[in-house]
């Protein structure tokens, strides 16, 4: 396997032009896709979504939603967007994320499975699931698969993305632990899983940006981003969520402090194994609403 | 990764806890070893096995219209291990509780002997709190031994060192913890070896100094030849070399230690910290 030292990263004249710390910490060597066309991800933050409280609002969200899916989508509204996305013979997996510290936001799911039954898909045939997806007769089942989660820091992977999401495929999930999870992205190749993923979305409504010790969580270490990232490539989403927890910390910190371990998956994801892009350069970020610390 | 085998103590701290901390009530009983601790904390087992986790136990409390509050007794196979988690989770220099703690609102971690404790709240209530520091204290004085800092810790030059900045470790995931090194085991760090990484100087000039102590001279001869092959072919003996991004670094050896400095904002800077470091090594 190749390996990768600063110095090595240091040697490649734009990389360190650039100095970008963040890079740096991602070990990103040299970008797998440099020809393919950018890879669409769309950020939509709102001021308002917290405005009454503590809890999202729903109306809001659901607004949210819908400006990403059509911005991702090319369509005009979101009715005809959800129709790109799924078919009304799919057999849908919604594939959430139950920690029970940050799960994903209980409102996303519900509108998700809203949009998707508006588009056709029948009830019996959709069902949301995290840890009890190998037993779940929709997802055994499944034609398509929406991935669903929030973004948070990860003790041995670094963050929680996308990619690791998907852990839960697997019969052994610890299988996918050695080398702080550099191979996440082949849980993708699971026949639970290979050529189902629809769309994924990263809540990053109240994202956490650090964690004292493995499954911690503290209220201090999140904050109303107020966003949501979606797109058709998990790894380009994961590396923009990745660039926005990495600047908050920076942030909050008040000097760079790296992600420990650093979320080497996500680089792997497309240097490696080619699931998608984590290249900044080579990812069209379409950024919709509020932009204030937006970090990106 | 290979630890010393040691008999895991039947008695730890979370057994001598009460049924009733003041409006909590116990409610669950938990306690897992390093085959099952994933499937209590899933990945985040990691982090304790790469330190050699022997077993957990744990408690969880209730009280009506309140936040449960959850106490964490993780025990390693050796105190230096209990001492390294709780590098790894400082954010500033405390000592409340056992022999370094961190106190938030809504948690209080701290190591003690061979015990890494945390005690949590998922939201901080002025009873959720009140229960979290009581938990705390009966588990500090339930442990009653103490255990040692890691000897190669007292390499550590004092003047420039960051306040809470040193990580003690010996799996190389946590090489990188403050700055990217390698994105392998480059300087072959296993659970033989005790490193430990520090931070120099104002945060807009980190200087970041790396101490490993091998179990002999060939040992640490060879993952210094490593180092240096990668990041400084050419450099001279006992002197800084500089970079492309213009910072400074230098590795060194002596006898089974290593030494190596990152991110020297100069020369003098960077050969000022390599004396003071090799002078204490």
């Amino acid at each position: 396997m190749k390996t990768i030292t600063r110095r090595d990263l240091l040697k490649k004249t734009a990389v360190a032009a650039a100095g970008s710390a963040v890079l740096l910490n991602s070990p990103v060597e040299a970008w797998a896709n440099a020809q393919q066309a950018k890879t669409k991800v769309v950020l939509v933050r709102h001021q308002q979504l917290f405005a009454k409280g503590d809890s999202p609002d729903p109306d809001v969200a659901r607004q949210m939603l819908d400006q990403a899916v059509c911005t991702l989508t090319g369509q005009k509204d979101a009715a005809a967007a959800w129709k790109t996305i799924v078919k009304p013979t799919d057999v849908l997996g919604i594939k959430t994320n139950n920690w029970n510290k940050l799960p994903t936001p209980a409102i996303l799911e519900e509108i998700v499975k809203e949009r998707v039954l508006a588009a056709g898909v029948a009830q019996e045939n959709v069902s949301i699931g995290d840890r009890g997806v190998l037993s779940d007769p929709v997802f055994q089942k499944s034609t398509a698969l929406i991935n669903i989660r929030p973004m948070r820091t990860h003790a041995w992977s670094g963050v929680g993305t996308l990619m690791k999401n998907y852990i839960m495929f697997s019969p052994a999930p610890s299988s996918y632990h050695p080398d702080s999870c550099a191979s996440l992205a082949t849980l993708f190749d699971l026949p639970e899983v290979k050529g189902k993923s629809r769309l994924h979305i990263l809540a990053m409504f109240t994202p956490q940006f650090h964690h004292l010790a493995p499954s911690q969580f503290s209220e201090e270490y999140i904050w109303k981003y107020s966003g949501l990232l979606m797109g058709f490539d998990p790894v380009a989403v994961d590396s923009i969520g990745l660039r926005i927890i990495e600047a908050k910390r920076t942030e909050y910190f008040k000097e760079y402090t790296p992600l420990n371990p650093p979320a080497k998956h996500i680089a792997l994801a497309d240097t490696k194994y080619h699931l998608g892009t984590a290249d900044p350069s080579k990812i069209e970020l379409v950024k919709l609403g509020w932009d204030a610390d937006s970090f990106v | 990764m290979l630890f010393p085998v040691i008999t895991v103590t039947a008695q730890n701290p979370v057994d001598r806890l009460p049924e009733q901390i003041r409006t909590y009530r116990l409610a669950e009983r938990v306690a897992y070893n390093a085959d099952n601790l994933f499937d209590y904390i899933n990945g985040g087992a990691e982090m304790y096995l790469s330190y050699g986790l022997t077993g957990m136990k744990g408690c969880r409390y209730v009280a009506d219209g309140q936040p449960d509050v959850a106490a964490d007794v993780y025990e390693m196979t050796e105190a230096k291990n209990a001492f390294g988690i709780y590098t790894q989770t400082r954010d500033r220099e405390e000592y409340a509780y056992g022999q370094g703690s961190v106190t938030h609102r809504d948690a209080v971690m701290f190591w003690k002997d061979r015990y890494f404790v945390i005690i949590a709240t998922v939201k901080a209530t002025p009873q959720s709190e009140e229960a979290v520091k009581q938990l705390a204290s009966l588990i500090d004085k339930a442990i009653s031994g103490k255990g040692e800092i890691p000897g190669v810790i007292a390499s550590l030059p004092s003047e420039g060192l960051a306040a809470a900045g040193h990580l003690y470790f010996h799996h190389y995931i946590w090489l990188n913890a403050y700055y990217f090194i390698a994105d392998y085991n480059i300087l072959n760090i296993d659970a033989t070896t005790d490193a430990v990484l520090a931070k120099y100087g104002a945060p807009e000039s980190r200087i970041y100094l790396l101490l490993v102590e091998y179990p002999g001279r060939e040992a640490a001869a060879k993952a210094c030849k490593q180092l240096k092959g990668k990041f400084a072919p050419a450099a001279e003996p006992d002197t800084a070399v500089q970079l492309e991004d213009k910072s400074w670094f230098t590795v060194w050896t002596k006898d089974h230690q290593l030494g190596a400095i990152f991110n020297g904002s100069s020369r003098e800077a960077t050969e000022q910290l390599y004396r003071a470091a090799k002078t204490k090594m």
